[in-house]
């Protein structure tokens, strides 16, 4: 039994140590190669691993398993998931992760005991090597934690920054206030002059529309594509020197998620604009308030609802549900 | 011939009243559908607003002797704010001398803690009657066919009507400090809500004084109503009314918070325009109420599990263990009965809000508030592991459960999934280096996760999976008989696929829709989940007919992890109540009542993250002392008589098909 879990484990040890440094620089080549390549590769090493203990008619205990399953966990959210993800998240979803083993191995009685039996035996007696083993490597272990948390590092601050600040209830662009509850881009106008919210908006047979949106594009590409890029991804050439970096319009997260009076109010107001949650140093846009009429503003904004294929977001009104019942004459004794 | 006639005049009676049924069924939608239910009566307000202008116009009177304002909230059909006539004071501009302090704590926490404590010990009590009175009621109803599983529920009712009665007048105690801590730390806006909710008040306390003659009556008639049927089902009957009583109880008081949050029934100074009901059924009434009595239902069922896994881990007898085992099952059952509803109310809750003001629901999802809400996921989702943990625990000491048991990882692993995705923040704290490394503010894959698309599906398969695991546990120890049990299971196979699938295929189309429409997808996919649940549920119960037994459920020996599970809900439970509270009630920031009467007190800011976390836990570790304090009390009373040992192991009926 303990030749067939220590053959487990060696399998496994062996098992990531070959694949880490032999397999895995294969599957990632120092140009970024294709991003499923490192899935590829972890699915591998997954089933290397079960394909190895089947075939050698190796049955783990639940505490080996509990060891690999957490261990390959780290391992995805260390190696696989790419680009890195900030230690903080990384911290979370290994927290998820702790959790999930502790689930497995505790999910009922029996299991749990059979996780407990050799964690008792090392306390308790009957493992005496690996007791030495554990109470030479604990105080060791803590002496290197203490260590690590006070010496002293000079690590960039963490920062939490608000992503979408509460916009304020009015705004005043070029001595116009401007209600953002209910203020509509004005060029997002059907032929009946009315604000056209239905998807898609992609007509381009509207030959007024593709127009705007093309005079939005050349203010675009004058003022704004420096820092948010010519792809609209965050990704323009100044981009790298800013914290945080541009907003990247592709993305589901942001102005798809934004009414239009949103993003004028946020184009018109810059940086300097933004309410004190959100402050300081959270923004370094410029109001182009004072750069570019309202109209220009407002063309900018279609054009990168059209040119990012996302749509605003809007909200069912009371008139267009008043309108739907007028159209179907009911209520008939409200008029 | 007379039988045909008279089946002509039957038929035609019914076409008659079919006719009728559907000609009125319009009218009942529209009304049912009615986003303004008053606007037959706001127009006729309006009328005769003109009317009267016009007449005093005619007359010539010069100043009209009833000044007519616009509500902040309600509009009439066409959209324009409704009139009303003006019939309060202005709103207070408060200033230093308005507002109250002590040395040793800001107001604004002492506030907090008074209003946090009785809302506690209040959702308790309004609780556990719903509690007494499907459990009675169940009681009833097993009496025929199992009279000694109908004994043990009167009682465990009974006894859980015991423990409130004691938390009823600790509840009135802490009602009454809050009271005066209003008045006494906030004097000038306890005057201004005083004013507009007046007659509300004084109905409140009259509902009191009815809840708390009902609530004796029902308890101490217990004794005496219970051996006649027709005097049982009057006392059964009895639960209901004070259940009645206690929601509209709760529905006045949630008036005051949600008018404070979404205001209606006034003008823009905060004028009261003579309806008092607008006042009281302003934008956010209804959701917050229908969340609050699901979340009282969940609540209370994490107290009475925890009670009762206390008492399961120090029990000295086999007999008291078997109890305390069944009565944290039953608890936990209503617990997780309730939460499952429970996001959705809170979606619906969100809807209206940001239907009420953008801004609120940014400052809620996107804004300050934001990461209070990354916290809310952490312990929804230990909520949901707590619960698939007991019910794993649970299913294991069931005979037969094995073929089961083994599909347990695989369920966990898909949780583990599902909660990474509902818990990947759409702001994620790092170092500009990381931010650099990431290559922007959002991860190119986990980034996905931080919308709303993401976060529906996560939660959606998390509820199915539990659900799932439910099944698998009602049907743990039965050897399904049925001609018809490979049909079965391929259906209920079929309907959790299907629902998988489409959960996800609808998570993921939400990407590629604008957000109005994508919002409504949440519809399609919680329908699929409950379809799930619905008809699992029913399909499983139906293959039951004559199924063997492979041994009755061992009471008294669940696990102690699993027990340690119902603390962890438990109090899970009462830190997410309070932060949500805190979350509900904090994102009106320097408002007492929303654009209306500014918080001017040196108290009117918001509390940083850490802060406010500290507040919550100790919130939440004071009411548990009380609550621990409170049993200790009613277990005074308790005889000391041994714990009857019915015949056999006993099950409950959900066991028992």
């Amino acid at each position: 039994m303990m030749n067939k879990t220590f053959m487990s484990f060696i399998v496994f040890v062996a098992g990531l140590l070959v694949f880490h440094n032999v397999v895995f620089p294969i599957f990632t080549p120092k140009e970024p190669g294709w991003i499923l390549n490192r899935y590829v590769y972890y699915l591998a090493i997954c089933a290397f691993l079960i394909i190895a203990n089947i075939a050698l008619r190796l049955k783990p205990p639940i505490s080996l398993n509990a060891l690999v399953v957490w261990m390959m966990g780290w391992y995805f959210y260390k190696y696989i998931l790419y680009p890195p993800i900030p230690w903080t998240l990384f911290i979370t979803y290994m927290m998820l992760w702790s959790i999930g083993t502790f689930l497995y191995i505790s999910q009922d009685a029996e299991t749990f005991r059979e996780f407990r039996k050799p964690i008792v035996k090392t306390i308790v007696g009957d493992y005496k090597i690996a007791r030495i083993v554990v109470f030479i490597a604990l105080p060791c272990l803590v002496g290197w934690g203490t260590y690590q948390a006070i010496f002293p590092t000079f690590q960039e601050p963490v920062e939490l920054r608000t992503v979408h600040p509460a916009p304020p209830a009015t705004t005043k662009v070029h001595g116009k206030s401007y209600t953002l509850e209910t203020a509509r881009n004005p060029f997002r106008i059907d032929e009946q002059d009315n604000y056209k919210d239905s998807f898609p908006f992609l007509d381009v047979d509207k030959h007024e529309y593709m127009k705007n949106v093309t005079e939005g594009g050349t203010v675009f590409f004058e003022n704004c594509h420096f820092c948010h890029g010519d792809q609209l991804n965050g990704l323009g050439m100044f981009s790298h020197v800013f914290n945080p970096t541009p907003a990247n319009f592709i993305d589901p997260g942001t102005i798809a998620m934004l009414r239009e009076s949103f993003l004028f109010w946020r184009v018109s107001k810059g940086g300097p604009g933004l309410p004190n949650e959100s402050t300081p140093w959270s923004s370094a846009m410029p109001p182009w308030e004072e750069h570019l009429t309202t109209e220009e503003m407002w063309k900018v904004i279609l054009f990168e609802y059209w040119y990012t294929g996302w749509h605003p977001r809007t909200f069912d009104t009371e008139e267009s549900y008043v309108g739907q019942w007028e159209k179907e004459g009911k209520p008939a004794g409200a008029h | 011939m007379l039988g045909k006639q008279k089946r002509k005049y039957g038929a035609l009676s019914f076409a008659m009243i079919m006719a009728f049924a559907i000609y009125s069924l319009s009218g009942f939608a529209s009304d049912a559908f009615a986003k303004e239910a008053f606007a037959g009566q706001a127009f006729a307000e309006d009328a005769f607003a003109k009317e009267v202008h016009a007449q005093e116009a005619a007359e010539g009177e010069g100043e009209p002797e009833i000044e007519w304002s616009q509500d902040v909230f309600y509009k009439d059909w066409e959209g324009n704010p409704l009139k009303g006539p003006v019939s309060g004071p202005p709103a207070p501009d408060l200033d230093e001398s308005d507002y109250n302090t002590y040395e040793f704590a800001p107001s604004r926490m002492i506030l907090w803690i008074a209003n946090q404590q009785h809302l506690y010990f209040g959702s308790f009590v309004l609780a556990v009657p719903i509690f007494c009175m499907i459990i009675e009621f169940v009681g009833i109803r097993t009496r025929e066919s199992d009279p000694i599983m109908s004994e043990k529920y009167d009682r465990l009712a009974h006894d859980l009507m015991k423990v409130s009665l004691t938390a009823y007048s600790w509840t009135a105690i802490l009602g009454g400090i809050l009271l005066f801590t209003f008045i006494t730390l906030y004097p000038g806006f306890f005057k201004y809500m005083a004013g507009i909710f007046r007659p509300v008040m004084h109905i409140y306390a009259l509902m009191f004084l009815a809840e708390s003659g009902v609530l004796y009556v029902y308890y101490y008639g217990w004794d005496k109503m219970k051996d006649d049927m027709f005097l049982k089902w009057i006392h059964c009957s009895l639960s209901v009314l004070l259940n009645l009583i206690g929601t509209v109880l709760m529905y006045l008081a949630n008036s005051w918070a949600t008018f404070m949050q979404a205001p209606g029934g006034i003008d823009e100074q905060g004028r009261f325009l003579g309806n008092i009901w607008h006042a009281i059924h302003s934008t956010l009434w209804n959701p917050v109420g229908v969340h609050r009595i699901l979340g009282n239902i969940v609540f209370g069922g994490g107290i009475v599990g925890a009670y009762a896994a206390y008492h399961y881990l120090t029990a000295k007898t086999e007999e008291e263990r078997a109890h305390y085992d069944w009565v944290c099952y039953v608890a936990m059952f209503i617990a997780i009965f309730g939460l499952i509803p429970l996001p959705f109310a809170g979606y619906w809750l969100m809807k209206e809000v940001y239907a009420f003001r953008q801004q609120m629901g940014i400052t809620l999802m996107g804004g300050i508030m934001a990461w209070l809400f990354i916290i809310q996921a952490v312990m929804i989702g230990l909520l949901f592991f707590g619960a698939n943990s007991y019910l794993h625990n649970g299913m294991s000491r069931v005979k037969g459960s094995h073929r089961y048991m083994k599909y347990a990882k695989y369920m966990i692993l898909l949780l583990i999934i599902c909660f990474t995705m509902w818990m990947t923040p759409h702001t994620i704290v790092m170092t500009p280096a990381e931010l650099k490394a990431m290559g922007g503010a959002q991860h190119p894959i986990v980034g996905h996760f931080g919308v709303m698309s993401a976060k529906n599906t996560a939660v959606n398969l998390m509820i199915t999976c539990t659900v799932l695991c439910f099944l698998l546990y009602q049907r743990s120890n039965k050897k399904i008989n049925v001609p018809w049990a490979t049909i079965g299971n391929c259906w209920i196979a079929a309907i959790f696929v299907g629902a998988a699938v489409n959960i996800i295929f609808l998570g993921v189309y939400g990407y590629f829709l604008p957000a109005n429409q994508r919002v409504g997808l949440s519809v399609p996919q919680v329908t699929t989940t409950l379809t799930t649940l619905f008809a699992g549920t029913a399909i499983n119960i139906s293959m039951f007919k004559d199924s063997e037994s492979y041994g009755e459920i061992q009471w008294g020996t669940q696990s102690k992890v699993g027990t340690y599970a119902i603390f962890l809900m438990a109090i899970s439970f009462t830190w997410l109540m309070g932060l949500m509270g805190y979350i509900r009630s904090a994102v009106r920031l320097f408002w007492h009542v929303t654009e209306v009467v500014r918080d001017n007190s040196v108290d009117a800011y918001t509390l940083t993250i850490g802060e406010a976390g500290k507040m919550l836990t100790f919130n939440t570790l004071f009411v548990w002392t009380q609550f621990v304090v409170v049993f200790w009390i009613a277990s005074l009373t308790a005889k000391k008589v041994k714990a009857e040992a019915p015949e056999g192991v006993p099950v409950p009926a959900q066991q028992q098909q």
